[in-house]
This record gives C-alpha cells, structure tokens and sequence, in this order.
C-alpha cells in the first residue's frame, strides 16, 4: 500500500496536467493552476526541515569540534542576524534592505565573476590542438571571439581590401549553421528523453524516486 | 513473492479511477468557484500535430516497453560516461575518500532533477557495498528529503542499512552562487575522489566543474541545460550529452522494461531523422510542403 497510493496519484495526476497543456478551456487551465498551487503547499514544510537539517548538521560540527567547525558558527550568526532583523522589522526594513545590498549581493557578485577566471582557465585546456575536434573548436572559437570583438571588424577591413567585415559575418554564420544545428539536435533528443521518462513515471516502471530501487 | 511486475498491473487501473475521481471533484469544485463558464475550446486545435506525434512517440515507448517484457535481448550503444561510474566509486574507494553527488538547482518536479536522483539510486547502492562515504549537498528542502529516503532505501536494499549516515545527505542553501560557495568550499577542504554533476545546473556548472577539476576529483557530469554542456565537456571527464542523463538509471539498472523504452526513445530519433532527411530532399527538388508543415505546426 505504501508503494500503490504514490504510483496511482502519480499516474492520475501525470495524465491530468498532460492533458490540460492540449486545452486551453477555462476548466482546465484553472485546473492545471489549482494542482500546481497544492504542490506550492508542500514547500514551506520541507524547508522547516531543512532548516533543522541545517541547524542539526552545523550544530553537531560545532559540539564535535569536526575540522573547520568555526565556519558554521558563520552559518549560525547570519541566520540569527536575518532572522532577528527580517521576522520583526520587515523584509522592507532599512537594515533588512542595506544587509541584502551589500553583503548578500556583493558575495553573489564575487562568486559570478569567478566565472570569468574559470571560462579562462577550462578554455585553455579544452582549445589545446591535440586532435582533430579540439582543432576545430580552437579555429571556431577564434573566429567567434575575433568576430565579437567590434575591433576584429576594423583591423580586418583597415588590413584586408576585400570582404568587408568578414569577421563578425563569420561568427554570424557559425552560431546560425553548425552550432544552431547541434543545439537543436541535443533539444531533440533531451525533449525525446523527457517525453521517455515521464511516460516511465506515470506508468509506475522508474520507481527509484519514491524511496526504493528498482526491482524490488 | 514478488509477481511479474507489468505496467499495465493494478496502479495504472486504480490510477485510471482516480483520474475520474479527480476530474469529478474538480468539474464540481469549479462549477461552484466559477459562476459562468465561458464557452471556450476542450481541444487546442492548433497543436493537435503535437499532441498526435506526442502520442505516436509514446505508443511506440509503450511498445517498446511491453516487447522488452519478453526478455529478448537488446542492443544498447555504450555509453562511456555511464561505462565510467564504476570506475569513479572504485577510486574513491581505493584513495579512500568520499563521492560527492551533486544534484543541481531543479526543484523536485524538474525532469533533470528526478533523472538525476535515479542515477543517485544506483551510484548509493555501489557505495553501499563498497562502504564508500556519499556526500550529498542539496539546493532544496524537498529534494534532501526524496534523496534521504532513496539513498537509505539503497543502503537497506544492499543489506547495508548501519553504512548509511544521514548527516551525509544535507540542505546547504537555496541561494545559486552561496550553494556554489558551499559546494566549492566543502570540493576545496574535503577533497573528494569523485564528483558527479547530474541535473539542472545555470551559471554556477563551471564554476562547481573547475573547482573539482581543480582537486583532481573524477568527474561525471550531465545536465539537460544545452548552454550549460560546453563547460561540463571542458572541465569533466565525462559528460552525458542531452538524452544520456535520461537514459542512466536504464542503462545502470540493466532492467529490461527500462532498456525497452531506451529503444523507444532511439525509433524516436529515428523518426525525427527520417523527417529531416526528407525534408532535405524534397527542399532541394523544391518542394516546400513538408518543411512549410513543420514551420505552421510550431
């Protein structure tokens, strides 16, 4: 029974919002919104136990003195600091407000521009010419990045008496041909694998989501 | 004793019941909310190509499904990313240190998300024979809760229950780059053997990538996200590319019903490839009519 009562409603309800994506009558589309706003419901109640989650792991590091505990006692100020600030004054408060500014979004703005360090350094080793398909990305590469840059366009046509902003028309051309086709080639079969393991869900045959694995 | 497990067994008629059941409430709940039903269509008729070839494509799963229940072999390409699971946990396992397993943003209801979690599924059973300690951080509540009570199932069905630790499987954060600063964090100081990147990741994949590339870890990464694959296949070992992260749990489990829709997925791909190469001859005599179809049904 424990396995039965998930598979049915599993089952009833993936043919039911199946369906209300084909029909666009007020019944269902008020449907297909009734049914996403009960899954809504579900989240504030697994947060409550993330959060003990969070506070029970952090707080064992603590009473452990695991290596680097010191750092959930970070964890534990800025919940405490938030909390305190946010449940009284209002997400709206001046402090509430000034906290999200400037510590929240400049440590979310740091870790973003690490990104830039890291496309450099995981380029450099996927451009390195050591096969035929790494040579390839290389010269594409080059010519995307040549033709990005507003100043590849001048040097060529300030250099080159003819084909006037090759460049960029050459970048053009490679996002537009090969690289369109191969992302839609990849759309293709991810929209086939959803379609495959939606239909493997609703019918019951992937159950390891539910707690068990298959075959038992 | 277990009976023949068939997708055509009891849920899927008592699922059927309930179906009605819900439509009935809900008709009737509505009828009360809603004091005049606007005369609207049942049907969309403009996607009814979409909704005929989304049917087509799951009759011939379906089939696929209920042929492989036979126990005729079938072929299945080798997917290298997946050949290399075993191999990432047996490393962790002779350095001795731990897999991490990171599931990406996607919330419980993501597609990615539950692939991802079956994939979890079968890696917790090979770390729970091999005593292999799994770390699990999670982006969302709901997501650490499903994987706890996946992976201690795994552990139990191993005959393994007093390996599983659940302060192993964790809520980190919601917040995308702190979760990437908690994750890079934990990569940096407890240096795992193996990583494995499954699910939906944004701007935060190279940044997780880079880092376990960085400690030397054996990465496996897939995502549905097409953006996102350039960096994986720059910075990991092995990357399942678009479908692959769908057909893992398949693949890994070896179990016919799901192997049967594998095939089903690939006549899939058969069919959209027989439609392109169609569409190119006949646009090359300078017939329009199949790519003007196609241009209409989208």
């Amino acid at each position: 029974m424990r396995r039965q009562v998930p598979l049915i409603l599993c089952f009833a309800f993936g043919i039911v919002m199946a369906l209300t994506e084909f029909s666009p009558h007020r019944f269902s589309q008020w449907l297909n919104k009734e049914v996403i706003d009960w899954t809504l419901v579900i989240g504030p109640f697994a947060l409550v136990l993330a959060i003990a989650t969070l506070i029970q792991t952090h707080w064992t590091r603590i009473r452990r003195r695991s290596e680097y505990w010191q750092y959930s006692f970070l964890v534990f100020i800025g919940m405490i600091v938030m909390v305190v600030i946010g449940i009284p004054l209002g997400q709206r408060h001046p402090v509430f407000v000034w906290l999200f500014r400037y510590v929240q979004v400049p440590m979310d703005a740091t870790m973003f521009s690490l990104l830039a360090f890291f496309i450099a350094s995981a380029a450099y080793r996927a451009f390195r010419a050591r096969t035929l398909e790494a040579t390839l990305l290389l010269a594409a590469a080059l010519i995307v990045m040549i033709g990005n840059a507003p100043v590849g366009d001048l040097i060529w046509n300030t250099i080159i008496p003819f084909g006037d902003n090759l460049p960029s028309a050459a970048r053009q051309w490679i996002l537009d041909n090969p690289n369109l086709s191969a992302r839609r080639g990849i759309i293709l079969g991810i929209s086939l694998g959803v379609i495959s393991q939606s239909i493997r869900i609703i019918l019951g045959i992937e159950r390891s989501y539910l707690g068990g694995v298959e075959g038992d | 004793m277990k009976g023949p497990r068939t997708f055509c067994s009891s849920p899927v008629i008592q699922g059927l019941v309930l179906l009605v059941v819900v439509l009935g409430y809900a008709a009737n709940a509505f009828a009360q909310e809603a004091t005049t039903i606007e005369d609207a269509q049942w049907f969309d008729t403009n996607k009814i190509w979409i909704f005929l070839a989304v049917l087509l494509y799951s009759a011939t799963v379906v089939y696929c499904i209920y042929h492989a229940r036979s126990g005729k072999e079938l072929f299945i390409r080798r997917i290298p990313g997946l050949e290399a699971v075993d191999e990432a946990i047996g490393r962790a396992t002779e350095m001795g240190r731990s897999i991490m397993y990171i599931l990406g943003l996607g919330g419980v209801s993501n597609v990615a998300t539950i692939a991802s979690m079956n994939i979890l599924s079968q890696v917790a059973q090979k770390t729970a024979d091999y005593e292999t300690p799994l770390r699990v951080p999670c982006n969302d509540p709901i997501v650490m809760n499903v994987v706890r009570e996946m992976v201690r199932t795994a552990y139990l069905n191993e005959g393994r229950p007093d390996a599983y630790n659940e302060e192993n499987i964790f809520f980190l954060t919601e917040s995308q780059f702190a979760y990437a600063a908690g994750v890079d964090g934990m990569m940096v100081r407890e240096e795992p053997a193996a990583v494995f990147l499954q699910g939906s990741f944004f701007a935060e994949s190279l940044i997780l990538a880079e880092t376990g590339n960085s400690i030397g870890a054996i990465q496996i990464a897939g995502t549905d996200k097409e953006h996102q694959l350039p960096f994986f296949i720059a910075a990991c070992d092995y990357t399942l590319i678009g479908e692959e992260l769908y057909a893992a749990s398949a693949y890994l489990s070896r179990e016919p019903m799901l192997l049967g829709s594998l095939k089903g997925q690939d006549y899939g791909k058969v069919m959209i490839f027989g439609a392109i190469v169609i569409g190119v001859i006949l646009e090359l005599f300078g017939i329009t009519w199949l790519t003007t179809f196609f241009q209409r049904v989208n």
